[in-house]
């Protein structure tokens, strides 16, 4: 145990004591305000304001990017260059009765013979992307939950060294495989196909990592239960440990989904055929053919982007505590 | 004792059963790619020269690979451009340290008094704003910018942490080809939004500096020396102590002061002026010997030789890269008159498409987005986990802020530290391949290849596969170093 212990040095804020514990938190953010003298909250407040400020100042820089990309997609191409950011006057189509920028439609449209002659088809690539990072989220969520089930719950022989090997293996740098691996998808017949995008994500040693620490939270005395009532190792796995750790799957869902959703690397390699592109591979093909019209790629970069951001805010509680359990890769 | 034994025998069964998936995709994607990539490494395998039009066949070298690639400049170019890059790795490490220690403070000033007084303010100061920027008739720009600055400081005044929290992580979420995309954009030197804003401000610096005596400006190489020999003087201080305390073996602290003198090395023959950097040499290696001296006068040295090297490590190379920094800008300080001579006066860098500004520019953005990176959450759960009591003890002590954080914020947090640095080592090895081919595709002239990149190219473009795979190995060779580092000196801070 101690040299799995080692390779994560994080893990020694072990994953039981990582959700904080309130009644500390509580004394050490609200610090009892003590004797409450004018000179000390006018102190506090100055203080407090002062926070605001800096914390204010970095989210502006960490804002002000995005602000840019959002007003220059609205722009029309004679203005890009413009240092005024704010778009003089926002062109519009009518689409199904709602007012659409034009920039959004014309990236949409590939039908259209002036914009998009060199046949940018967006809406495929985003149709492209969800289906192969949904289909590898699937299986790579189904393969680890078993796998770490495996680990975690059941006991045979030779467990935990086999646990070590597949530790160790997310240390190996990706780049070593990805050569033999292509080699490995030439000869399966799989290159441009989505088969050979999903299958190799299907599997995951982090995925299995980060399933097994919320297994191993699970009271073991619910598989005795189990046991007692002449439940099947399936059973217990399928109706029981599965819904228990329901955060860790959201959890491990979320993170493969964005992993796969901006793969770069692997679509780069494997995918030949423009109706086969990925958002990725199709945003960087956009940039190469026509990185010109900045105006167009903003709105494009926006349409991948704003998804996630949406995503990101209404589920950001499951990453945080993922992240935290310190199973990230920094 | 034999119903124990059938259950055994069962779960082998059922454990199998349910590692069955994952173990033959691990099989198949991980450990035979693994092995058939060492064979590749010893091979001559280039997709020119073995294909199926041609009949040759693949021979293997032994190490000619290897030996290819030691002989290789460029190899040795880009494991520079890699190592370069990895500069980032301690600012962006103290600024997500320092965005996750701001984040838990507490943001509401500890009673609802206080807080609704703040959020007032929030919302007066905000529409304060907004009235000035639309009463003066300013253009939308301004307004844009007041409202934005309002609508912050409000949300950050309501939610606090969470608000905060957020927008800092935003840049990670979205983080890949989209966000790099949107930075080549930005980074444009003509349309782009970060050189309009940089235009105005330069040329007022042009009249400054060419009104000033050009001795002036050109001091600011000898301000940068100097700072570079006191970062020397506080390292081989700090290293000293930890030495003199036992914290820190004598090879341990001897190897980690040799990266504190090496800016000033560096100094001797990038500087313009070569008395600079001679001065700041014998400096750097006086003060070395000073506290050497200090060392060893009636002192015995505890711990084994290699005790404690990790956070030496950590300390010696954070403070090499901001003494490389401080290098860097004494050199653009020199220069600075006769950058300002020409007509045009200071122009905003070319960015991306310039050979020295390229790399700066990629850390730039990287810095962006290591502000709020997964390393501030780890750091956000981590202060949690301090014990109040320590601070409560401080506090009683009539600690300083300065002191608690050195001696109590940051000891507690050295797991934390040790874990993201591994982490940010590993990654930074392997890094630089995506913003690489998306912003630059390795250029200008191969400033910003790195070692991932060249693999890329290598393998997947030129088609060497034998080669590139020799390249992968070297890498795999630096990961597994970092690796075994870690699990040898991680425990300390693992069991402390």
């Amino acid at each position: 145990m101690s040299t799995i212990n080692s390779i994560r040095p994080g893990q020694s804020t072990e994953p039981a004591s990582i959700p904080p514990d309130s009644a500390k938190v509580d004394k050490l953010l609200n610090r009892p305000p003590g004797d409450r003298r004018r000179s000390r909250s006018v102190r506090t407040y100055f203080s407090v304001s002062l926070l605001h400020l800096v914390l204010g100042a970095i989210s502006l820089v960490m804002v002000l990017p995005f602000v840019w990309m959002l007003l220059t997609s609205l722009k029309p191409l004679s203005e890009v260059a413009s240092t005024d950011w704010i778009p003089s006057s926002v062109d519009t189509v009518q689409t199904t009765g709602v007012p659409v920028p034009r920039n959004y439609v014309d990236v949409f449209d590939y039908n259209n013979p002036d914009i998009n002659h060199r046949g940018i088809q967006f809406a495929r690539f985003y149709w492209n992307s969800i289906f192969v990072a949904a289909w590898a989220t699937f299986l790579q969520v189904l393969t680890s939950a078993m796998a770490a089930f495996s680990f975690a719950r059941l006991k045979w022989p030779g467990r935990d060294r086999v646990f070590l090997l597949y530790l160790s293996t997310m240390m190996l740098p990706g780049l070593v495989m990805m050569i033999p691996n292509f080699q490995i998808m030439i000869s399966l017949g799989l290159v441009d196909t989505f088969t050979g995008l999903i299958v190799p994500a299907a599997f995951s040693a982090f995925g299995t990592f980060l399933m097994r620490q919320f297994m191993l939270s699970i009271p073991q005395s619910l598989d005795e239960a189990a046991e007692i009532d002449g439940a099947g190792k399936w059973r217990l796995f399928w109706e029981i440990i599965l819904p228990l750790s329901r955060p860790g799957l959201i959890t491990l869902t979320i993170f493969t989904f964005m992993g796969n959703y901006n793969s770069f690397f692997w679509p780069l390699v494997m995918l030949r055929s423009e109706a086969k592109y990925t958002l990725p591979i199709g945003l960087l093909f956009f940039d190469s053919s026509q990185g010109q019209a900045t105006h167009l790629l903003m709105a494009a970069v926006t349409m991948s982007v704003v998804p996630m951001i949406v995503l990101f805010v209404l589920l950001q509680k499951y990453l945080v505590k993922g992240i935290q359990l310190g199973a990230v890769k920094g | 004792m034999r119903t124990r034994g059938t259950r055994t025998v069962r779960n082998v069964g059922a454990g199998v059963a349910f590692l069955m998936p994952n173990l033959l995709g691990f099989l198949v994607f991980t450990l035979v790619p693994l092995v058939f990539s060492m064979v590749l490494a010893f091979s001559n395998w280039d997709l020119k020269l073995h294909n199926q039009y041609k009949d040759k066949h693949i021979q293997f070298i032994g190490l000619d690979n290897f030996i290819q690639l030691i002989n290789e400049p460029n190899f040795w170019k880009y494991l520079g451009n890699t190592f370069y890059l990895m500069m980032l790795l301690p600012f962006g490490i103290a600024a997500s340290l320092i965005a996750a220690i701001l984040l838990s403070k507490d943001l509401r000033g500890g009673s609802r008094r206080m807080w609704v007084s703040l959020l007032l303010t929030a919302i007066m100061v905000g529409s304060l704003l907004l009235l000035l920027a639309t009463g003066q008739g300013r253009s939308g720009m301004v307004i844009l910018m007041a409202s934005l600055v309002a609508s912050i400081f409000i949300g950050g005044a309501i939610g606090g942490q969470t608000i905060y929290r957020t927008l800092f992580y935003i840049p990670n979420f979205t983080a890949g080809v989209a966000t790099m995309l949107l930075w080549k954009h930005l980074f444009n030197q003509q349309s782009g939004p970060i050189n309009s804003v940089l235009r105005g401000p330069l040329l007022g610096l042009t009249d400054v500096v060419r009104q000033s005596p050009s001795t002036l400006v050109q001091a600011g190489l000898w301000v940068a020396a100097g700072l570079i020999a006191l970062g020397a003087w506080f390292g081989f201080r700090r290293l000293r102590r930890a030495w003199a305390d036992g914290d820190c073996g004598s090879s341990a602290a001897v190897f980690c002061g040799l990266f504190l003198i090496l800016p000033a090395i560096l100094a001797v023959p990038w500087s313009p002026l070569p008395r600079v950097g001679w001065t700041v040499l014998a400096v750097t290696i006086g003060v070395a010997i000073w506290q050497l001296i200090v060392a060893f006068r009636g002192r015995e040295f505890y711990g084994r030789p290699w005790d404690g090297v990790g956070s030496a490590l950590m300390t010696a190379t954070s403070l090499m890269s901001v003494q490389l920094v401080m290098l860097g800008l004494g050199i653009v300080c020199y220069y600075l008159p006769a950058m300002a001579a020409v007509p045009d006066g200071l122009t905003p860098p070319n960015w991306l498409t310039d050979y020295d500004w390229a790399k700066p520019a990629m850390m730039l953005m990287g810095f962006w987005g290591a502000i709020g990176s997964n390393n501030m959450l780890l750091y956000l759960a981590a202060l949690t986990n301090v014990p109040a009591e320590l601070y409560e003890a401080a506090d009683i002590d009539g600690a300083s802020r300065m002191g608690k954080f050195w001696n109590i914020t940051w000891p507690q947090l050295a797991p934390t530290t040790f874990f993201i640095v591994v982490m940010g080592v590993i990654s930074g090895l392997q890094g630089g391949f995506e913003q690489a081919r998306v912003m630059t595709k390795g250029g200008p002239a191969g400033s910003t290849t790195t070692l991932s990149y060249m693999i890329y190219s290598q393998g997947f473009e030129i088609g060497r596969l034998g080669y590139a795979s020799a390249v992968s190995w070297m890498l795999f060779a630096m990961v597994l170093v970092i690796t075994l580092f870690n699990w040898k000196f991680g425990n300390k801070y693992v069991n402390d």
